[in-house]
């Protein structure tokens, strides 16, 4: 039973890690990312780590795609179909195929590193076994136990750069200065009114900012 | 309370009696949702001065029924601009979801039947409010996929504004949750019940009954939050452009989820199957108090709806980001200092 269901889930992981990078249309590159998390997470169940497989789907499949989803159904297709610049010609694409190359080189040592290191071991095993228990392998109990004693170093690091992204992220955003009101446009360049030094406040299409700026400019 | 214990029963179930009780919960929640539906439009007539659905069946009771044969027998047709296998997955995801949180409600404790131990719950599992929010999470991607698959700009706006208010007001209601579980010191539901034997958690979680009560109302997209499907601005929000059976999917989908959040919070504030003043009922009476509870839960959806008018989309945001969040993370933390200063 659990090795139907885990070849189900790995061809679910596969199939959707493929289909990200080779879908045409962003948003169901987006959907193919969900379904590989999706999977991710019932390979978590087979590993008895419920607890990462909920975070799993709520965090990545919950919160993050969601947010993508949104993006790439706002903003809408672009046109160009992804990949375009990649097998374009000129210095640009070349570039792109070599940098592409060597980074999934560089991916793939490391992953055969992990893989080989630890993973040919648990290939013979059944993984943890299932003990029943409110604080055994696999529940929240165990793992936030970890968190707070062994891990206590890594699980504050992680959550101060989580802190200094987020702040980095309002920070960011207060930049991109005042929203466009429907109509209105930003002044070119050398025209009185125009913003210097600001990298990131890129020209967008008016409407596909906040809701506060389609409705009008109201917060 | 045994910490625990009821949390592994679900593990030892033989497999049969787990097939059986995957049909009864479905077919218990098939019967639930018309009854809901009845209910919300008799009382919404009453509320309103008026009667009802009344001629269909003793006194109309059999509206729901003449409605969903109607949905069920139409064409099922789709708009030329839309996304054919997306738009026909959509309801089902929907659906799919609301039923699988339905499992998790707990309806009473494990009882002998027959000398076979059968827990009265589709299942108990060890991480029970992370599994419901894990569903609620793709039940999202119904609601998004439906709205974008219908290729029109007014199912696309209802899915775009359910987007927004399922991530804004998720976090509060988990938030809500948490004082809960760590009064309990289990994630297990039934575990969770077993601890409210002295004392139902509304009285000490009061605040967080409320705000998970106000964020349900907002997760489940009913009045005053229904701005998904706001009849007067987006003819019918995400599902405008379906009808028949995949309409009645999430028609389904949605009593359902009413459903699903009442009995959440029978389960988790209301004392779940246990009864008040030292009573203790044999065991079959449990489902029946915990449906009671849950109907009383569902008046107070319908109630509201009624008296509510719905909000403006601003004013959804800026309520559920600047004060149910703050008033969600402070009453978790301030639970959290008095369970530590108790213990």
């Amino acid at each position: 039973m659990s090795s139907v269901l885990f070849f189900i889930a790995a061809t679910g992981v596969i199939a959707g890690a493929i289909g990200v990078v080779t879908l045409r249309s962003p948003f169901y590159s987006v959907l193919a990312l969900v379904g590989h998390l999706i999977s991710l997470a019932v390979l978590f169940l087979l590993l008895r780590a419920e607890f990462v497989a909920a975070i799993q789907v709520v965090v990545y499949a919950g919160a993050v795609m969601v947010l993508y989803v949104f993006v790439v159904a706002y903003v809408g297709d672009s046109g160009e179909p992804m990949g375009a610049r990649l097998h374009g010609p000129g210095p640009l694409g070349s570039g792109l195929r070599k940098g592409g190359a060597v980074l999934a080189g560089c991916l793939l040592t490391e992953l055969l590193i992990a893989l080989l290191g630890t993973g040919l071991k648990a290939v013979s095993g059944y993984g943890a076994g299932y003990a029943p228990g409110p604080r055994t392998f696999g529940t929240a109990a165990y793992i936030g136990e970890l968190l707070l004693t062994r891990f206590l170093l890594a699980f504050e690091v992680a959550s101060m750069l989580l802190l200094i992204a987020a702040v980095g992220g309002v920070v960011l955003a207060a930049r991109a200065g005042r929203p466009l009101a429907i109509g209105e446009r930003r002044a070119g360049p050398g025209e009185p009114g125009e913003e210097v030094g600001a990298p990131l406040d890129l020209p967008r299409p008016p409407g596909t900012g906040t809701m506060a700026e389609t409705v009008g400019g109201r917060s | 309370m045994s910490m625990g214990l009821p949390a592994v029963v679900g593990y030892y179930e033989p497999w049969w009696i787990q097939i059986i009780k995957a049909i009864v919960i479905f077919a218990v929640g098939l019967q639930l949702v018309p009854l809901v539906l009845i209910a919300e439009r008799k009382l919404l007539g009453r509320f309103q001065a008026r009667y009802g659905p009344n001629r269909v069946g003793p006194y109309g009771f059999l509206q729901p029924l003449a409605d969903i044969l109607k949905l069920l027998t139409k064409e099922q047709f789709r708009p030329t601009t839309s996304v054919g296998l997306l738009y026909a997955l959509a309801p089902i995801i929907s659906i799919l979801t609301a039923v699988a949180a339905f499992g998790l409600i707990p309806f009473g404790d494990t009882q002998d039947i027959f000398g076979t131990k059968v827990g009265l719950y589709g299942v108990d599992l060890s991480i029970g409010p992370l599994y419901l929010f894990a569903f609620g999470a793709i039940a999202f991607y119904g609601i998004m996929l439906g709205g974008w698959s219908s290729g029109s700009k007014y199912s696309f706006l209802g899915a775009m504004r359910g987007a927004a208010q399922l991530i804004s007001y998720e976090v509060s209601q988990g938030l809500a949750l948490v004082g809960v579980v760590i009064s309990a010191q289990t994630l297990s539901l039934t575990g969770i019940v077993h601890a409210q034997a002295g004392m139902w958690y509304v009285v000490p979680q009061l605040a967080g009954f409320l705000i998970f009560l106000v964020a349900g109302f907002a997760e489940t997209n009913r009045a005053p939050f229904d701005l998904t499907e706001a009849d007067a601005e987006l003819v019918g929000g995400y599902n405008t452009e379906y009808g028949g059976g995949r309409f009645a999917s999430y028609y389904f989908a949605e009593y359902l989820n009413v459903v699903v959040v009442s009995g959440i919070v029978a389960t988790v504030f209301l004392g779940g199957w246990l009864l008040p003043f030292g009573l203790h009922p044999p065991g079959w009476v449990d489902p029946l108090v915990v449906l009671a509870k849950m109907s009383l839960v569902t008046f107070l959806f319908i109630w509201v709806r009624a008296t509510l008018p719905r909000l403006r989309y601003d004013q959804l945001m800026s309520f559920g980001w600047k004060v149910l969040l703050p008033l969600a993370t402070v009453n978790a933390l301030v639970t959290a200092i008095l369970v530590v200063a108790t213990h």
